[in-house]
């Protein structure tokens, strides 16, 4: 076979193969994006304590999240979005398409970032949810934790990850694990920010005055735990200029 | 460059490609009989795997990445290549390996011969693609970090070889249930030395 | 084989019914072959992944198969190899944005692994040996029969990680609470790493204790 042959034989295959992946990628693309939408919306509903399914997730989040707030570094409000009227009450970035990972990086090496939060009001319950990210044993892990209008008790939290091990530290995306949070606090009687970590051995390890800030850890998860624990206080962290405005 | 240190020693004994992955299980089967041969591929795995790692990280940064091409044209922030990732990684590999054995035939033709013929081996061993889809899913700050990776994760691959081909000439000298004898038991001694990598777990890093 | 004879040669004769049956016992891709095990122990921790992840496999298997029977007699030999390549690396990118699209979940579950179907030893174990010189049909049934050997091997761990592992299958709670009550415990060693190499073991180990003649000389 001539190489002339062989040139055209691999032109041919790679516009081929060019056009027949881009036209599945351009075709597939919106439904993979409206499934990360869903699976943040889900996050951040069941952090109030919700339980929405994949297909109510997005009307639910219509009706229960009434505001998404960005903020910047000093704890400013530099954009609120409205969810009823679907307008900006001011700036022009949602919290939801904030990308807390690429923020989290940009603050690591010193750039400008901004923060997402989101404003949960429902009959009587009025939340403030604060996404975290962080990392665990084998990868990523993150969640939503939220505070209730005293900016310190906690209403509810969940976390998630993608490949914690099983029965170990996979344990952080089960309600037992992340029920045990309702009601702990994140600042100590000074207002100083203490944060909520897992307690390796279970809370009742803690002195008495400090259990309001532990909950139990998942045993033999220790490394999941701690993580989960970093993961709070770090970000919780970078909240608390805003949480104590 | 802390950071880099951590990732190299993790790479070898935590997140080791055998051992907590199974990546490159076919070669490191096949071609475990002997220790002198599980130096030769273990080496070349190294070698592949520190040039091919920095240059999918460098691929992946500026053209895969969502909006990596505004180098470019600022036009270009919209274009998400990503999902030509895999077909590009495995491009560069099997280009890279290509042209590190033509480099090596040329100018060193002692190491050609030990070497050589493992080379073609490596484009489709998995610890070299893996290498590069974990360098972009752990999304690694800089260069430096996708080195030390690409080191890390070779050597601990390196070392997974070795030892089980140390094991294996040795234990042609036990007497072996027939039907586990090989094969089997190789996959049962890597278990076991995989429990033993586990304790490593442990080191705060 | 004259022309007749050829015609006569059912779908399913005799001749491509072993082409599935083989592989699924004494040619078995994982356990005697020696293929195709990198990607297929880490995603078995549970049986959910361990099952889309064969299906995956079967499919891209399968497939390449049959692309590549097509293309036998056009392929460049000097290129071969990056043509298998391309052809393989091209269908797992549409298994893993049609998994991205529709099975969002498993797919974070499966990450790199999807990928690494590419370098799958099976994939161009089987293009070389097979597809490349067999006709479409036969080399869809080897794909198949393969990908059927890796997958029964996969959701047989991924069955006994998760069951005695985590006490679930597929998400759903199997043994029940008043067990754990009673004293029993999840062994939390079948879900770690090392766990899947020593299941492995003794699968192959059963395997050729029930078939004298896969025994190895060493």
């Amino acid at each position: 076979m001539s190489n002339s042959y062989i040139f055209r034989y691999a032109a041919i295959m790679v516009i081929l193969v060019a056009v027949i992946l881009s036209s599945a990628a351009m075709i597939l693309k919106p439904l993979q994006d409206k499934n990360i939408a869903i699976s943040k919306m889900r996050g951040i509903l069941e952090a109030c304590n919700l339980q929405p399914t994949a297909e109510d997730a997005v009307p639910m989040y219509e009706t229960y999240i009434a505001r998404e707030v960005v903020i910047d570094p000093r704890g400013e409000e530099i954009s609120i979005y409205d969810m009823k009227s679907k307008q900006f009450i001011t700036g022009n970035t949602r919290a939801f398409d904030v990308n807390l990972k690429i923020q989290l990086k940009r603050k690591a090496a010193g750039e400008d970032y901004i923060l997402p939060l989101y404003m949960y009001i429902n009959q009587n319950d009025t939340l403030l949810v604060i996404p975290v990210q962080g990392r665990g044993l084998w990868g990523p892990i993150y969640g939503n934790i939220a505070l209730k209008t005293d900016r310190n008790t906690i209403g509810g939290a969940r976390f998630f990850h993608d490949k914690e091990t099983p029965g170990l530290g996979a344990e952080i995306d089960q309600h037992w694990f992340s029920d045990q949070f309702k009601g702990k606090q994140i600042f100590d009687e000074n207002g100083k920010f203490i944060s909520v970590r897992p307690i390796k051995g279970g809370v009742g390890k803690l002195p008495e005055n400090q259990r309001i800030h532990g909950v139990d850890a998942i045993s033999g998860g220790t490394i999941t735990s701690n993580g989960l624990g970093n993961m709070i206080e770090d970000v919780m962290g970078i909240y608390v200029v805003y949480l104590t405005k | 460059m802390q950071e880099s240190i951590n990732i190299f020693i993790k790479s070898i004994f935590i997140d080791n490609m055998i051992f907590a992955y199974f990546l490159g299980m076919c070669s490191y089967l096949a071609v475990s009989k002997s220790v002198k041969t599980a130096v030769g591929l273990g080496i070349a795995v190294i070698f592949v795997q520190v040039i091919t790692v920095p240059v999918n990280y460098l691929l992946n940064k500026y053209m895969l990445t969502p909006g990596a091409l505004t180098w470019i044209s600022p036009q270009l922030a919209d274009v998400d290549l990503n999902f030509l990732s895999f077909i590009m990684f495995i491009a560069v590999i099997a280009s890279i390996v290509q042209l590190v054995e033509m480099i090596i035939e040329k100018f060193s033709p002692a190491l050609y011969n030990s070497l050589g013929i493992f080379l073609p081996l490596i484009a489709v061993n998995c610890a070299i693609l893996g290498g590069s889809l974990f360098m972009q899913e752990w999304e690694f700050e800089n260069f430096g970090q996708t080195v030390a990776f690409g080191l890390g994760s070779g050597i601990g691959w390196a070392l997974a070889i070795i030892a089980i081909a140390a094991i294996r000439e040795k234990i042609r000298y036990s007497a072996i249930p027939g039907p586990l004898r090989g094969l089997g038991i190789s996959f049962i001694l890597t278990g076991l030395m995989a429990i033993a990598f586990m304790s490593f777990l442990g080191i705060k890093l | 084989m004259s022309k007749q004879q050829k015609e006569r040669e059912s779908l399913f004769s005799p001749r491509y019914r072993k082409l599935i049956r083989n592989p699924l016992s004494i040619e078995n891709p994982i356990t005697v072959q020696v293929l195709g095990i990198c990607s297929a122990l880490a995603v078995t921790t549970k049986l959910k992944p361990a099952f889309v992840m064969a299906l995956s496999v079967t499919v891209v298997v399968a497939l390449a198969n049959v692309v590549i029977s097509l293309l036998r007699n056009g392929i460049p030999p000097r290129i071969r190899i990056i043509v298998q390549l391309t052809v393989v690396a091209a269908l797992v990118i549409l298994v893993d944005q049609v998994l991205k699209a529709f099975v969002y979940d498993v797919s974070k579950q499966l990450s790199v692994f999807v990928g690494l179907i590419i370098t799958n030893c099976i994939l161009m174990g089987r293009l070389e040996a097979f597809a490349m010189a067999n006709k479409p049909w036969p080399a869809f049934l080897d794909g198949i029969g393969n990908g059927l050997g890796y997958s029964w091997i996969l959701i047989a761990l991924g069955f006994f990680r998760e069951l005695f592992g985590n006490g679930t299958l597929w998400g759903y709670r199997i043994i029940p609470q008043s067990f754990y009550e009673a004293g029993y415990s999840n062994n939390g060693l079948l879900i770690l790493p090392p766990a899947a190499l020593i299941l492995v073991g003794t699968i192959i180990w059963i395997q050729r204790s029930r078939n004298r003649s896969l025994i190895e000389e060493y």
